[in-house]
């Protein structure tokens, strides 16, 4: 018994090495242009389609932001396929609409992941997305949201891992710097501000901008601030109202923005108000507003500089979508980006993206060229459309990029 | 700023509390309801309004009424079960109704919002040396001393205001008496949806963009005021509406700029004194037996 059981063992050990290296045998031949699983890894060569998974709200109150955003990122992508797709492969975007419920944000994101999406977009408010956020980067995929526009979507929120998240919008430090750096061209030298603290985004905006006004020897003579829908926007109005300034600048939006800007012209004061991204479109300005500028992404009253931004809103226009705002942009730039770092890197792992990313200075995209950095994950020193509104109807006046992010506290 | 535009600010902000909280009172009163939901008449009477802005005033206002008053008569069908349920039954089951009819508009309409512009000259002021009254301000005093007349003049004059008042004070002796509560709950329903229409013309004009969430933002404000001012009574849940609003729009002037954002705090530290001190609200009586309504 004791012969027949060493024999038995000598065998097993034989049988097993052979088997070991078969298996390293048959990897090598997949390493050879078999058929990788592709699952983010990195330079590895192979034509399964690059899947981007977005996560996205598309019928609560971020759908004005994500839907004309993913939307101009499925045009976009289509149109990269119709060129030869990226790195030869083809691109794919799947999307879930989470409804802004931060389960299902999850439970959307983790199926995105879990059916091979290489890189995840998110909605645009960085609490919202969050979960979304977390559940990409802690699987080491990259995760890029079209349009936030503060600093927290990157390493300021989420730490080490932050590396992973991105944001094609504009950072509040350039969007503020800009405004302050027309309002100065402009020989408005006296400002007021108005900051509106329901989210950073619009707190960080006025901030850049009174920082940059003054580096540039503006003055600053009336700080208003208020929280939207606190009720306190009437003293907001009659205290800007007796501010003797050449322009009020603000960042806000919803209910409070017309009550605002509305309250101030009933009033008689056509003080130049300057205001960002925030302020986009035509659906809220009251009647026979004049004087009113701000920056954004891109024009949509049929005026952009740009012909392929043009060609974007009426293949929009085309689908029913037409964009309310320019921030629909930073969708098709999402992609235009993701594609850059994918040729750059050669594959979809997520640290070799974020990376690529962090590297990109003057990358050419539809919205124009953008910047990134270790400190500054989301998008600075892009051209942004400066629009003036008179009586009600906004138009194009110049492009604009800021010298620099302003520093803000 | 001058103290005196600070007062004006402060006294347009609490009669527009002080018009919602007329509502939430009325349907209180009598049915021991409050209704979180009322805030969604003003949204209906806002989309309303919208829905007919390029039409003449008359028919925008005339829609704006009648939206709200078919809103109210429903949101009366639907509650009409839970009379005889727990106060935590029928709270939960406005809430319900507020987040569906909430859910209902973001689907018609989206989230975006939209402008109205109806009677948007009564944002125009009136200038008094450094002072500006604006208009809408003068229309609101105007609007809510009728109003409250007039609710008293019914409750006072009327047959169905004599019930509404026995069956705020005792619903089941009132009912063994021969009043109809169904009838008299309807009535209220249905005052409480005028002065909710009345508040949403006004308030349009102040915050002309309408979203899904429109009155309910204007809602939870107001609750808090029936409260401090006192549930007991429909005077003294008017009076608090406008102290909240009244407090809320001083504090945002004598905060500092930098600290507007602890608004909020500073203002349910003093709804939390005021409770301390008065726990049956600022304006409630303290005799046991009086009359609700």
């Amino acid at each position: 018994m004791r012969g027949t059981t060493r024999w038995s063992l000598l065998l097993a050990l034989v049988l097993a090495f052979g088997l070991a290296a078969a298996a390293c045998g048959g990897d090598d031949d997949e390493g050879d242009g078999g058929e990788a699983a592709e699952t983010g890894g990195g330079g590895e060569a192979t034509d399964e389609p690059i899947v981007i998974g977005a996560a996205v709200d598309l019928t609560g109150q971020m759908a004005p932001f994500d839907g004309p955003a993913v939307t101009a990122a499925q045009i976009q992508v289509d149109k990269l396929n119709e060129e030869g797709g990226v790195a030869g492969r083809e691109l794919q975007l799947r999307v879930i609409d989470h409804q802004l419920d931060p389960e299902r944000t999850k439970s959307a994101a983790i199926e995105l992941i879990d059916d091979g999406a290489d890189v995840l977009l998110v909605t645009c408010d960085v609490d919202f997305a969050t979960p979304a956020v977390q559940e990409a980067i802690t699987r080491g995929v990259l995760a890029v949201a079209p349009c936030i526009g503060t600093d927290q979507m990157g390493p300021e929120r989420f730490g080490d891992q932050g590396k992973l998240a991105f944001s094609i919008g504009n950072v509040a430090q350039d969007e503020g710097a800009a405004m302050a750096e027309y309002a100065i061209d402009q020989g408005w030298m006296r400002a007021a501000t108005a900051t509106d603290n329901v989210i950073v985004y619009f707190q960080d905006v006025v901030k850049a901008f009174a920082a940059r006004y003054t580096e540039l020897g503006g003055e600053v003579v009336v700080e208003e601030s208020w929280t939207q829908g606190d009720g306190t926007i009437q003293n907001v109005v009659s205290a800007l109202d007796n501010a003797n300034v050449d322009v009020i600048a603000t960042s806000t939006a919803f209910d409070d923005m017309p009550a605002m800007v509305g309250g101030l012209r009933s009033l008689g004061n056509d003080t130049p108000i300057i205001c960002g991204w925030s302020c986009d479109g035509n659906y809220w300005l009251p009647e026979g507003t004049d004087n009113f500028y701000l920056v954004t992404y891109a024009s949509v009253f049929g005026d952009d500089p740009s012909d392929e931004v043009k060609e974007l809103i009426t293949a929009m226009e085309e689908q029913d979508q037409a964009p309310g705002t320019g921030g629909f942009v930073t969708g098709a730039a999402a992609i235009d980006a993701i594609a850059a770092a994918v040729e750059e890197t050669g594959g979809t792992e997520g640290e070799a993206l974020a990376d690529a990313f962090e590297g990109f200075e003057g990358l050419e995209t539809i919205s124009g060229e953008i910047s990134f950095s270790e400190e500054f994950h989301s998008v600075f020193g892009r051209e942004y459309r400066v629009m003036e509104v008179q009586n009600s109807q906004p138009s194009f006046v110049e492009l604009r990029a800021a010298s620099s992010p302003a520093e803000i506290e | 700023m001058t103290v005196l535009q600070t007062l004006v600010d402060a006294v347009a902000l609490g009669l527009l509390y002080a018009l919602v909280a007329m509502g939430i009172g009325l349907v209180f009163g009598v049915m021991r309801l409050v209704n979180f939901a009322h805030g969604e008449l003003l949204t209906a009477g806002a989309y309303a309004l919208l829905l007919t802005n390029d039409m003449p005033l008359a028919v925008g206002l005339a829609a704006c009424f009648g939206a709200v008053v078919a809103l109210a008569l429903a949101m009366e069908v639907v509650y009409r079960p839970l009379r005889t349920t727990t106060p935590t039954t029928m709270l939960v089951t406005t809430f319900a109704v507020s987040f569906l009819l909430q859910a209902v508009a973001l689907l018609a309409f989206g989230a975006r919002g939209r402008n109205v512009g109806v009677l948007s000259e009564l944002n125009r002021a009136v200038s008094i040396g450094d002072l500006r009254v604006r208009w809408v301000t003068l229309v609101s005093i105007g609007v809510g001393a009728l109003l409250l007349t007039a609710t008293a003049l019914v409750l006072a004059r009327t047959d169905v205001g004599l019930q509404m008042r026995a069956a705020a004070m005792d619903a089941t002796t009132a009912q063994l008496l021969g009043v109809r509560a169904s009838t008299v709950i309807r009535f209220a329903f249905l005052l409480a949806a005028v002065v909710a229409a009345a508040a949403t013309v006004l308030l349009t004009v102040q915050r002309p963009l309408v979203t899904p969430s429109y009155g309910f933002q204007l809602v939870i404000p107001a609750l808090v005021g029936v409260v401090v001012g006192g549930l007991d009574r429909l005077v003294s849940a008017t009076l608090g509406g406008f102290a909240i609003g009244f407090a809320t729009a001083v504090l945002g002037d004598v905060l500092p700029a930098d600290g507007r954002v602890f608004l909020d705090t500073a203002l349910f530290l003093l709804v939390i004194l005021v409770l301390l001190v008065r726990p049956g609200g600022l304006f409630g009586r303290t005799r046991a037996a009086w009359e609700r309504v």
